[in-house]
């Protein structure tokens, strides 16, 4: 049984990119252009982990992490942040969700396949999302 | 010589003339007085002493008058270097003559001295005006406001700047106690106490926000930096306070400005670099397994670094333009032809989502001065988002018409697409500002519409505006002035 994976984005491109890369990675994959959608579709598919950009319609990624996190059903989903913000993130941000690393836009795919195969698979140290943008 | 002797014998010989009369008045008294000759000698010696006295005084006193009129003149002079030489007189006058030119001389020398010093104060006081107005007139150009205070804390000078800063008039204010126009007690206290250190090497300077003025931004009043400086007497002791105030709420504004822009701009770069990298190290990666995924692939990187170019061509046009330094062409435009040829540049996109592209343009001159290129650029702009943000089987209404009274040309594009809720119609002008839900209807780079105002508003002193309604299609409309011909015309 393959591992679930949702990717929200807003950006076509990095949506399809993305998919592709983890599908052939052998990932199960579903996609969500907005925040909402993304909320929506994680109570549904009930993924094994959320990677989501952070400036998005509707809700951003951020918001996206800690209605996640607030949500019973998806209170221990762990969620990989892409951004094309270059900033560091709040510690409240990180403190009330479960953001477990943040990948700053542009990034290498190959790179985020082994972040999804050692955050499934609790594999290699990581470092803290606050340092890792 | 010769001549004081002719003084002297004239004088005998009008004394004698005076005396004869008076002898003959006598001998005539005596006869008729019976022959009482007893007084006849006495008053011959009588008659002699006089005319003597007589004829020895009237030279002393002509040659004293004109000894005294030559001093006279002597004194008159107005400059001692007109003056004639001091006059010499009589031998008896010698004594007293040459005491009182030694003594107007005296005098002369002072008045030479006190004429210079009086010169040299002149000069000064013109240096010391002249300095005072130029000080005066760089503090009131000044944009930071000064506040001079005197020991006990009453204003002594007030610039306009700090007039406007603090709400008063700097020349009503002066010897004011100073809390009359500074309402902030901590900034009081702070004058207070560096006067009191007397510290007159170091100035004072520290940050913080100026409480009890009226104030237009966000928070109790406006950043402001403060310098404090003692100013010493000749005695090395504080005379004055001098305050200045700077106004930092623009600064900090335009920094923050810049840091939004700078943050934007690296969101809006990154997110099309993104896709590139990405699909080329898929490429690299032979993650596209068919030649049509490969077409796919090389047909987005080129898209997206159009995208890319796009955005940096835009970031520089509207660089350029804030800069001042941009290169305008200015011709004589027909915005008729112009927006002709836009129309016909865009039909293809238009025909794809089955758009119709209306045109109506006013039978009347629609010339403006101005350069073609960029006006083409700004309703390319604009047409482009009427077919992008307009859905399957919309309309777009391009319009021109010229307006006597305002003496514009005005172009405006309508639609009948998605709208601009209200709270967006200022905003959608700012760099980089996109309607977040509309982003997935089309791409963009945040930058089309605020380059079309730096055109439209920096570069042809025209207007730009917009009218909707969510849901009900919008109206982007710009009027650019007249060109010389066509106002001629109109007029």
């Amino acid at each position: 049984m393959p591992y679930r994976i949702l990717v929200v984005d807003d950006e076509l491109h990095i949506l399809h990119v993305l998919s592709l890369k983890l599908r052939n990675a052998g990932f199960e994959v579903h996609t969500a252009r907005d925040g909402e959608e993304g909320h929506q579709l994680a109570r549904t598919i009930m993924p094994d982990l959320v990677i989501t950009d952070v400036q998005m319609p509707y809700m951003t990624g951020l918001e996206l992490s800690s209605v996640l996190a607030r949500d019973k059903a998806t209170a221990s989903l762990p969620i990989i942040i892409l951004t094309a913000r270059g900033y560091l993130l709040d510690r409240n941000d990180v403190d009330s969700s479960n953001i477990v690393e943040v990948v700053s836009k542009p990034f290498s795919p190959r790179s985020v396949i082994d972040l999804v195969h050692s955050t499934l698979e609790g594999g290699a140290d990581r470092t803290s999302p606050l340092e890792a943008a | 010589m010769k001549k004081t002797f002719t003084m002297i014998l004239g004088c005998l010989m009008f004394a004698i003339l005076a005396v004869s009369p008076a002898i003959g008045a006598g001998l005539l008294w005596v006869r008729e007085s019976g022959g009482n000759t007893a007084m006849v000698p006495w008053f011959f010696l009588w008659i002699i002493s006089a005319g003597c006295l007589f004829a020895i005084l009237l030279p002393v006193y002509l040659a004293a008058r004109s000894t005294l009129g030559r001093l006279q003149v002597y004194v008159d002079a107005a400059d001692d270097r007109l003056a004639p030489s001091a006059p010499r007189g009589p031998f008896w006058l010698r004594p007293v003559l040459k005491t009182f030119v030694e003594t107007v001389e005296g005098f002369r020398a002072r008045e030479r001295e006190l004429q210079m010093n009086y010169r040299d104060l002149e000069i000064r006081n013109h240096v010391g005006t002249t300095a005072r107005m130029q000080i005066e007139a760089v503090l009131e150009v000044m944009n930071d406001a000064v506040i001079v205070t005197n020991t006990f804390d009453e204003v002594v000078l007030v610039n306009s700047a700090a007039g406007r800063l603090l709400g008063c008039d700097p020349t009503s204010v002066v010897d004011q106690p100073l809390q009359e126009i500074l309402a902030d007690q901590a900034i009081l206290e702070a004058i207070h106490s560096t006067r009191s250190e007397g510290n007159l090497v170091e100035c004072r300077t520290f940050n913080q926000v100026l409480g009890g003025v009226e104030h237009s931004g966000e928070g109790e009043g406006p950043s402001c930096e403060f310098t404090l400086a003692c100013v010493a007497d000749h005695r090395e002791e504080v005379a004055a306070m001098v305050t200045i105030i700077r106004d930092r709420t623009r600064e900090e504004e335009l920094s923050r400005m810049k840091s939004e822009f700078v943050s934007k701009a690296s969101h809006e770069l990154r997110t099309p670099l993104s896709s590139v990298r990405a699909y080329v190290e898929m490429l690299v990666d032979g993650e596209a397994r068919d030649e049509e995924s490969q077409q796919d692939f090389y047909r987005i990187i080129q898209g997206e670094t159009e995208r890319l170019t796009r955005l940096v061509d835009n970031m520089l046009n509207i660089s350029r333009i804030e800069a001042g330094i941009v290169h305008v062409d200015r011709e004589l435009v027909d915005l008729g032809s112009l927006v002709e040829q836009a129309a016909e540049t865009l039909e293809p996109q238009a025909r794809e989502k089955n758009i119709t592209v209306h045109r109506s343009l006013a039978p009347v001159d629609l010339g403006v001065q101005g350069d073609r290129d960029m006006l083409y650029q700004v309703v390319l702009n604009l047409l482009s988002n009427a077919v992008k943000y307009t859905p399957q089987g919309g309309r777009v209404t391009l319009s021109v018409d010229s307006d006597n009274l305002t003496r514009a040309v005005h172009v405006s594009v309508s639609d009948t697409g998605l709208g601009v809720p209200p709270q967006d119609h200022e905003r959608i002008f700012e760099t980089f500002y996109r309607i977040e839900n509309y982003k997935r209807f089309a791409e963009g780079t945040g930058l089309g519409l605020n380059l079309c105002r730096h055109i439209v508003e920096t570069v042809h002193r025209g207007q730009i505006g917009l009218d909707s309604k969510l849901g009900m299609g919008s109206r982007f409309w710009f009027s650019i002035p007249m060109g010389e011909e066509a106002a001629l015309r109109a007029a």
